[in-house]
């Protein structure tokens, strides 16, 4: 396999990139699995939304709806919001560290191709008959009726996706601690890094749970244990308790890279370091960790204790703390900086603000006075496609632009990104924010018709609309990244930034640097600017 | 078009008596979240703005941005008053939330079990009724929630509450109507092909009116 990591990956065969063990390869790899998910997934969302813009059934029935939901939901939490960054970790961390590669390549390798697997999965349930439609929370005992389709696929397809998960983990936690760049402190390493890694370290410790929750799930449903089953004396709550230990931290599995991103971009298009470098770092981690004592609040109706809902509504808050040092972090950041607007800004800009919202509409959602009223309605599905769709999204929209002079080599079609990025601020505004409104109405989620009350129908025209701006806007981004191909080549460094990616060619050859080790002097940091210029634009 | 505000879509309640209880307490907790979030989302966004004019890139005036900049004093004030203002938000909605949790001692129980995809309805008496939950107007109403296969939950929109009903547990929630009339229950968790058809009628009798139902044999 040493011959398939000698050539770099806009020359590589087909055979090189099947046995890449190379962690650029295998993060392009994760890219583009995780971005045709991402663009089915959305299709979905499309249809979904088509559906809902008139009470009664129009385009598809509740069992194909049902379907959808499910599939809309895991794939975009699973394929895109947490697999994107997986492409991130894969590509950027080894040289951001000032590495040659992994710690365990043929790991890597295998983590890939068990993603892989688990994708040729996800696309069986295409098939008629395989639907699954059990939502991508899959509570029981619903998800052990056979209304629920093929549990054994989603439980299968889980198991795949967690030892990708672990095998990642383990990998990257080794390569960041032991393969540093000689001088470089986990104190000193680029915010990006931290945020990634908190990311596999939260996903490391929560999977086990998730994973034992499914197989439970299994076990239920063809062999007939009960741990679930009240009539065995199982309970279905505990399920909800199991799977929601791992699946609440693992928002911030998809959200703390994007901080990452965010404070990358911010620091290199204000020319300034990032204000408050420790404390941000103090605030990720405990983001991270505080995470795992929260999951309770996705469960505020369903019969729990009435201690616990208190207890997990306080716990919940609490996290607004961390992250509103990190909000009030960024804009310290631009005060007294020299502001670029180019694409990535933009991106980073409107992401910042879309996670604004969706906090500040998380906060009452921990708040049981005020969960009892919506809790399972869309002012909910409005709050977390503000942070875990669009945040999320802005912010590897705006890394993806940040990197692709590095990843490619050429430069981005400059003008076809500023649009994308108008047109999605705008489409993804009108579509949540109204959603959110409809929400506080009382229109229900996962509701394939509802009563046609002209309120609601007149707020989900909007939302549809709305969706169709933000789709079109994303259909320009990825036009712009085709194009891009192609364009003008970029040279080393386009954005003046002293971090170590842009030390070496773009794209970085299979060695990721000319000479090794990399190393660097003791008061190094990736933020500092002086003396260096924009030359990409 | 009718356009509807958020404060509009939420509060649409405003008279002295309220049409259900205990819609007010959710009213209330959403009045004092939305002042601190439009509040927070001003203090955060006005700033960004401003910033964005004012330290913009401008070629041989405002090239390089400062070198270092240290305020720890700010840095504990935006760590201390979220602090305060969130655990301050957090004691009010548990002095709501128990409000909103405790049933009347004078409310009337009845049992709802809900099955794919309907709701069953148990008065005091034994009498049942099928999709259609009879109450009496202005008289606290206790449900006992069951389910007799998966798990549902039980929305009612203008009394502002909701519980899970899972098979082998029995949940509580309580609401009361102020104005005879007919309003929908929703079922609230997902529940399989029928779920968006899970509807219950709740039909608000006088109490002379509920008395005669409850008394015809069913």
């Amino acid at each position: 396999m040493q011959e398939a990591v000698a050539t770099p990956w806009f020359r590589a065969s087909f055979r090189e990139w099947f046995l890449t063990t190379d962690h650029k390869k295998i993060g392009i790899l994760y890219g583009l699995t995780s971005l045709l998910f991402f663009v089915v997934a959305g299709l979905m969302g499309m249809v979904i939304r088509l559906e809902l813009t008139q009470p009664g059934l129009q385009y598809v029935s509740p069992d194909l709806y049902n379907y959808l939901l499910t599939g809309h939901g895991a794939v975009l939490l699973l394929w895109w919001a947490i697999a994107f960054w997986a492409a991130f970790t894969n590509f950027l961390v080894p040289i951001l560290i000032g590495a040659r590669d992994v710690a365990f390549p043929r790991l890597n390798q295998l983590s890939y191709w068990f993603f892989f697997t688990a994708s040729v999965l996800v696309l069986i349930t295409l098939i008629p008959g395989q639907h699954i439609k059990m939502m991508w929370t899959g509570y029981p005992p619903f998800s052990v009726h056979p209304n629920a389709g093929p549990t054994a696929l989603y439980v299968l397809i889980v198991i795949l996706i967690a030892g990708s998960t672990l095998g990642t983990g383990v990998n990257f936690i080794t390569t960041v601690l032991k393969m540093r760049a000689p001088g470089m402190t986990l104190g000193s390493m680029n915010l990006v890094v931290h945020g990634l890694m908190a990311s596999i370290v939260v996903q490391l410790l929560g999977v086990p749970s998730f994973v034992g929750a499914v197989v439970m799930l299994f076990l239920d449903r063809y062999l007939g244990t009960g741990f679930f089953d009240p009539a065995k004396g199982g309970d279905p709550v505990l399920y909800q308790h199991l799977f929601w230990f791992y699946s609440h931290p693992a928002v911030y599995v998809m959200i703390l890279p994007g901080f990452g991103v965010f404070s990358e971009v911010l620091s290199t298009m204000s020319r300034k370091p990032i204000f408050g470098q420790k404390s941000m770092l103090y605030a990720l981690w405990s983001i991270a960790g505080l995470g795992f004592f929260i999951w309770a609040h996705h469960m505020f109706s369903s019969g729990m204790p009435y201690w616990l809902r208190v207890f997990m509504s306080f716990t919940t808050v609490l996290i607004a703390v961390p992250t509103g040092i990190k909000i009030f972090n960024w804009v310290a950041t631009l005060h007294k900086g020299a502001i670029h607007f180019n694409t990535p800004m933009l991106f980073t800009l409107g992401g910042i603000f879309m996670f604004l919202i969706g906090g500040l509409t998380g906060i009452p959602l921990a708040l049981p006075a005020f969960n009892i009223h919506v809790h399972d309605s869309q002012f909910v599905v409005g709050h977390f496609h503000y942070v875990l769709g669009m945040a999320m999204t802005f912010a590897a929209f705006s890394g993806v632009y940040y990197w692709y002079p590095k990843v490619t080599g050429r430069m981005f079609p400059e003008t076809l990104g500023k649009i994308s990025f108008w047109m999605m601020m705008i489409g993804s505004n009108v579509l949540y924010f109204t959603q959110m409104v409809v929400g506080l109405m009382g229109m229900p989620r996962r509701y394939v018709d509802y009563p046609p009350i002209e309120a609601w129908i007149n707020l989900n025209v909007i939302e549809t609309v709305g969706a169709f701006i933000l789709a079109a806007g994303i259909l320009v981004t990825l036009i712009a990244w085709a194009r891009g191909l192609k364009g003008p080549r970029a040279g080393r460094d386009p954005w003046g930034s002293p971090s170590l990616e842009w030390e070496t060619a773009s794209p970085p050859p299979p060695q990721n640097f000319d000479t090794f080790p990399v190393a660097v002097p003791a008061d190094w940091t990736p933020y500092r600017f002086d003396g260096r210029t924009i030359s990409g634009r | 078009m009718q356009m509807i505000s958020v404060a509009e879509a939420a509060s649409a309640v405003a008279p002295a008596i309220p049409l259900a209880y205990p819609a007010p307490y959710w009213d209330q907790m959403f009045s004092i979240w939305l002042s601190v979030a439009v509040g927070i989302y001003l203090v955060v966004a006005v700033p960004i703005f401003y910033f964005l004019y004012r330290y913009r890139y401008r070629p041989a005036t405002n090239e390089q941005g400062a070198v270092e900049e240290s305020g720890h004093g700010i840095e504990v004030l935006w760590t201390v008053i979220p602090l305060i203002i969130v655990i301050y938000l957090a004691v009010q909605s548990v002095a709501f939330y128990t409000e909103q949790r405790t049933p009347p001692a004078n409310s009337l129980p009845v049992k709802a079990e809900g099955m794919m995809w309907s709701w069953q309805f148990e008065y005091p008496n034994g009498k049942r009724s099928l999709a259609e939950l009879y109450v009496p107007v202005g008289k606290p109403v206790k449900l006992l929630l069951t389910s007799k296969d998966v798990i549902h939950a039980f929305h009612i929109p203008e009394a502002k509450v909701m519980e899970d009903a899972v098979p082998g547990r029995v949940t509580e929630m309580w609401f009361q109507f102020n104005e005879t009339g007919e309003y929908r229950g929703y079922c609230r968790e997902y529940c399989g092909t029928a779920h968006a058809y899970m509807l219950a009628t709740i039909k608000v009798l006088t109490a002379e009116e509920f008395d005669e139902w409850l008394s015809q044999s069913g």
